[in-house]
């Protein structure tokens, strides 16, 4: 039971974020913002910060494959930017403690990072023609504050969580 | 500073780049069908979002049960002193349509572009990475759904068919930044006007029309629906009305805001419409290169 609970955590954020689009953001904030969770993503970093590197990298190919073919019909963004992004933290990482507020900060950061490197793709084949700075005050800004309101709710349990799963893995 | 990658890490980085590259190019090409893999995935995650968007929609529908009876001895008033003329509407329409049944008898034609035949999905995820508005349906190949096909919801059309899956599809919705998708519209009025949905303004979200020849006057307040010329989508489904109307960048062409009449957000059941007028063969259009819809 215990083995199935963190994919089934994944899973779960996975459906969750489509469910989030579907209903909540344009009545509750109006039309022009664009908010994007990245609820699934930010989790995979706090894995990757507190769990570890190989976990975090396995879990964010693994669903950034499926998110690339079940929403976006494009394979390979996510697949790419996910682990690539996850490696970059665990490095990042290693120079700082593990404390919660650098977690954040960090996870925020990588946030950034995912929404730059998305817009770049998106930019190369020509799916979306957003310009930079409407893509700044649209979209990206109202997405990190949605962000930073998640980690802050749902932050702690989960660093409790990953940190205790990581315990169990050293243990066996 | 650490070495943030090693010469062996460089190189995995570049040969994932590559790999990226290619599987880009490999999704963005032309295709009917996606690949039995990426189906298979997509049938397995449509029906666990199947499950939980049951409970949801139902929620979800409570809530905005509860929300709608503050209005309800408003709207009651307003509906009240609409359904008066509501019934010699019908006798209009009963009578209009068997006119017109006989008058087409008379012609010998049986079929008309906006012959359709309409079937029922609910929505079951939506695209959270937002770059191109995208839904899922629960209804698929099995349900007879073809690519292109029209989606509709009670208000207006929203979109059309991307792909499809043995058990589920995916819809691109008319707010979906994608300069492939053109539809053919019809401006009503005294004359109509002939012209294509092409684009829309994220800012003021609007539909843009464009390819309206310059003579033509176009007013506020104009109904824009389907014109079924393009060959894929039936006749008559609405788009939405004319809000402003601006010269082209060289002057020889107009292009007009249409607000849509569908709400491209919160979305739970749409429509999906076959059209039943056979479609022309791309062979006998002059050129089989740009796909008009």
């Amino acid at each position: 039971m215990k083995k199935i609970l963190l994919p089934l955590l994944f899973v779960c954020l996975f459906l969750v974020e489509s469910l989030f689009v579907e209903y909540l953001p344009d009545q509750v904030f109006g039309q022009n913002w664009i908010l994007v969770p990245r609820f699934l993503f930010s989790t995979l970093i706090f894995l990757t910060i507190y769990t570890g590197k190989k976990q975090g990298i396995l879990y964010a190919a693994i669903f950034g494959l499926v998110f690339d073919v079940v929403y976006v019909e494009v394979i390979g963004i996510y697949l790419f930017l996910f682990p690539l992004i996850c490696y970059l933290v665990s490095k990042i990482m290693h120079l700082w403690h593990d404390n919660f507020m650098i977690a954040f900060f960090v996870t925020i950061c990588a946030t950034t990072l995912l929404e730059l490197g998305s817009f770049g793709i998106q930019h190369i084949i020509h799916i979306a023609n957003l310009d930079f700075i409407d893509f700044l005050n649209l979209r990206l800004f109202p997405t990190l504050i949605l962000n930073a309101i998640f980690l802050l709710i749902f932050g702690y349990p989960l660093k409790r969580y990953f940190e205790k799963y990581a315990a169990r893995l050293s243990g066996e | 500073m650490p070495q943030f990658f090693s010469n062996k890490r460089l190189i995995i980085l570049l040969v994932s780049m590559i790999v990226l590259v290619a599987l880009i190019g490999f999704s963005l090409r032309e295709r009917n069908r996606p690949s039995w893999p990426e189906q298979f995935v997509k049938d397995t995650t449509g029906w666990v979002q199947s499950l939980v968007a049951k409970p949801t929609h139902y929620f979800a529908g409570l809530f905005s049960s509860l929300h709608e009876l503050e209005n309800t001895y408003q709207e009651n008033k307003e509906l009240k002193s609409r359904i008066d003329k509501l019934a010699s509407l019908e006798a209009e329409v009963q009578t209009l349509k068997k006119d017109n049944q006989s008058l087409r008898d008379t012609l010998g034609e049986k079929q008309t572009l906006s012959d359709n035949d309409p079937l029922p999905a609910t929505v079951i995820g939506r695209n959270p990475d937002r770059w191109t508005e995208m839904l899922i349906i629960d209804k698929g190949n099995v349900n007879g759904i073809k690519k292109n096909m029209a989606v509709v919801t009670a208000t207006g059309l929203i979109g059309k068919v991307k792909s499809v899956n043995q058990f589920s599809s995916t819809v691109e919705l008319l707010s979906a930044m994608d300069p492939k998708n053109r539809i053919s519209a019809l401006i009503q009025g005294k004359s109509d006007v002939y012209g294509f949905v092409q684009g829309f303004d994220e800012k003021q979200k609007l539909l843009l029309i464009k390819s309206i020849p310059a003579g033509t006057t176009i007013t506020k307040g104009q109904n824009v629906i389907t014109s079924g010329l393009g060959g894929i989508f039936p006749k008559g489904l609405e788009i939405g009305k004319v809000v402003d109307v601006k010269p082209d960048q060289y002057g020889l062409n107009q292009t007009a805001y249409v607000k849509p009449g569908a709400d491209f957000y919160d979305i739970q059941n749409v429509i999906v419409i076959k059209r039943l007028m056979t479609q022309p063969q791309v062979s006998q259009m002059s050129s089989g290169k740009e796909e008009d819809l």
